[in-house]
């Protein structure tokens, strides 16, 4: 049990080293981005075998000669990227510089084929590139795509689709046409390939490359943002893990605060008391508390603190410690009642009070002094009897008002008496449609089980409120104590 | 889910809740009180429409308890038979002015 518990906590302070260091961060979205990189270069493959058949059934006016090579090594650039993307699973440091340089290549090959049809082509690497949130990745696609696309615009110029807008000719040339592409006839009409470079470069390429700055640095602001929303992120990330674990401990401190050891009092005949405790969210404003004041007398206490979560669960803290403490030194339960109200009150400032039911029980009378501070009222069940709520009487919450006195009052358990305390958790635990579970269903619950130990008891009012919330989310804590008395040791 | 009507005519005022007052909804009723209290002699809390009332919603009304106390008065007025036990139970009965 002891080794579990340890193990557990292990492994939330493992859970909160191994959480990824921004270094592994962006490792993993590098990976994404090879991801959609590698898909990119795959559309890219399929739209040039769709040039290549286009081509060669006509229905591309390009010629097959000028087409064909530089699209098919293209196509083998693509597959081979592919497979080495497959075979590194997408991680390896240098695959963004590959995938970069692979894509700037096949679209230059493109561009020297299709040549200023294509002016995006040259946009899309360094639009990619911004997604791997790296400055220098993106500066590095720029620069490559510079020269890869002077270089294609050259060799497009002279070899691939010709831009008939920037051919000059000589005023008083008159061209006679033959059929075919307007093209091929100012291409045999000897224009030089000099004045085609230098038309292309300055009325194709250079436009081009303006507007590809304008990209360009577009996308190195969306690789840093992107970079900067990457490490908020992280720190945010860590921030919660870290509240995460010392809620847990939290949770754990407080589970540890009242008594959980079962059974609670195994060398005592006289009587036995079980309880659990279930706070809504990691850690609740619900207590419950058993303990022998002296041989003779067991204090019984069921608390519940206005509000939930961590400001309740620090409230409980206190009040449950100032209860015992008072209780402890043999004081009556009402007395008990009055002093924890005035240390209280002496403290608090934010009008957070505590109900609370606390009650002493002489174990070898069966003579029970109570008293109860705005708590829900007490099940009890007399001997062979039924379960039934005692209307006790009530005095005011605890911590609510300085100065406050309050009553105590008396019964007497026979044996095979049980006594069931329970907070507002339980008769006010709300299915799907807002009804609540109420005081009758309760009762029903307890009295279906009336004859069974004090485990059974509480698992059993516990699956009939599980059963009728019917997975609606619980929203207050759950607590619940059961007592039973079996008479005194006889002697 | 919870509406708050508020009515104030000179130095009284009016605030009628209509819904569930839980851990989600008591600070809307915080709000407004605090709004109001210190601008009133008189503060009326219409619990007609209220269906019920959490801890927490009961912390609200001990604060404008606490509040109007000091500077005049507090009413509360037609709470229904779940919120009525409540108060009855948890000893506010005994603290607040219900009408």
């Amino acid at each position: 049990m002891k080794n579990e518990k340890t193990e557990k906590k292990l492994s939330i302070w493992g859970r909160l080293r191994e959480r990824l260091t921004p270094d592994e961060m962006f490792v993993e979205t590098e990976a994404q981005a090879n991801k959609l990189a590698a898909l990119i270069l795959f559309c890219s493959g399929l739209i040039i075998a769709l040039i290549l058949v286009l081509t060669a059934f006509g229905l591309f006016l390009l010629p097959m000669e000028s087409v064909f090579s530089p699209l098919i090594q293209a196509f083998a650039e693509v597959v081979i990227l592919i497979i080495i993307c497959r075979v590194v699973k997408y991680r390896a440091w240098w695959l963004k510089h590959l995938l970069m340089l692979a894509i700037i290549f096949v679209y230059a090959r493109l561009d020297c084929v299709v040549t200023h049809k294509a002016a995006i082509l040259m946009v899309l690497p360094v639009i990619l590139s911004s997604r791997y949130f790296s400055r220098r990745v993106t500066i590095f696609t720029s620069l490559v795509s510079t020269v890869a696309f002077a270089v294609s615009a050259v060799y497009g110029a002279t070899h691939g689709m010709i831009n008939i807008n920037i051919v000059t000719m000589d005023p008083g040339i008159t061209m006679i046409t033959t059929g075919g592409f307007l093209g091929d006839t100012v291409k045999n009409a000897g224009v030089s390939d000099a004045m085609l470079i230098k038309n292309t470069m300055l009325f194709d390429y250079l436009p081009k490359w303006l507007m590809f700055s304008i990209a360009t640095i577009v996308s190195c602001n969306i690789a840093r943002r992107g970079r900067e929303m990457v490490m908020t992120q992280h720190e945010k990330d860590v921030e919660t893990a870290r509240i995460s674990t010392e809620l847990n401990l939290a949770t754990r401190i407080q589970a540890d605060m009242v008594p959980n050891i079962y059974p609670a009092f195994p060398d005592r005949r006289e009587f036995d008391v079980y309880a659990t405790m279930d706070p809504a969210k990691e850690v609740g404003g619900d207590f419950y508390d058993f303990f022998l004041v002296d041989d003779d007398h067991l204090c019984l206490v069921m608390a519940d603190v206005s509000g939930k979560g961590v400001p309740a669960a620090l409230f409980m803290m206190a009040s449950k410690i100032i209860l015992a403490n008072n209780a402890m030194i043999g004081k009556s339960p009402a007395q008990i009642l009055t002093d924890t109200n005035a240390a209280i009150c002496s403290h608090t400032r934010e009008e957070m009070f505590v109900t609370v039911w606390l009650g002493i029980l002489e174990i070898s009378t069966g003579k029970r002094v109570a008293a109860n501070a705005g708590h829900e009222y007490p099940v009890i069940k007399h001997g062979d009897g039924s379960f039934e709520l005692l209307r006790d009487k009530h005095g005011f919450v605890i911590g609510g008002m300085a100065g406050m006195k309050y009553k105590e009052y008396e019964l007497t358990l026979e044996p095979g008496s049980k006594l069931f305390l329970y907070t507002d958790g339980v008769p006010e635990a709300t299915d799907a449609e807002n009804n609540m579970f109420g005081a009758d269903r309760m009762l029903e619950a307890l009295n279906e089980e009336k004859e069974g130990t004090t485990v059974d008891i509480l698992k059993h009012v516990r699956a009939s409120v599980d059963g009728f919330v019917n997975g609606a989310e619980q929203f207050d804590d759950l607590t619940m104590l059961c007592m039973e008395y079996r008479g005194p040791e006889k002697a | 889910m919870l509406q708050i009507k508020k009515t104030v005519t000179d130095g009284k005022a009016i605030l009628a809740p209509a819904g569930r007052l839980d851990t989600l909804t008591s600070p809307e009723l915080d709000a407004a009180v605090k709004e109001t209290a210190p601008k009133v002699d008189e503060l009326i809390l219409d619990l007609a429409e209220l269906e019920y009332i959490s801890s927490a919603g009961l912390r609200v009304l001990l604060a404008a308890q606490k509040t109007m106390a000091v500077r005049g008065k507090m009413t509360v007025k037609n709470p229904n038979e779940t919120v009525s036990e409540i108060f009855e139970v948890t000893g506010f009965s005994d603290i607040l002015n219900i009408e």
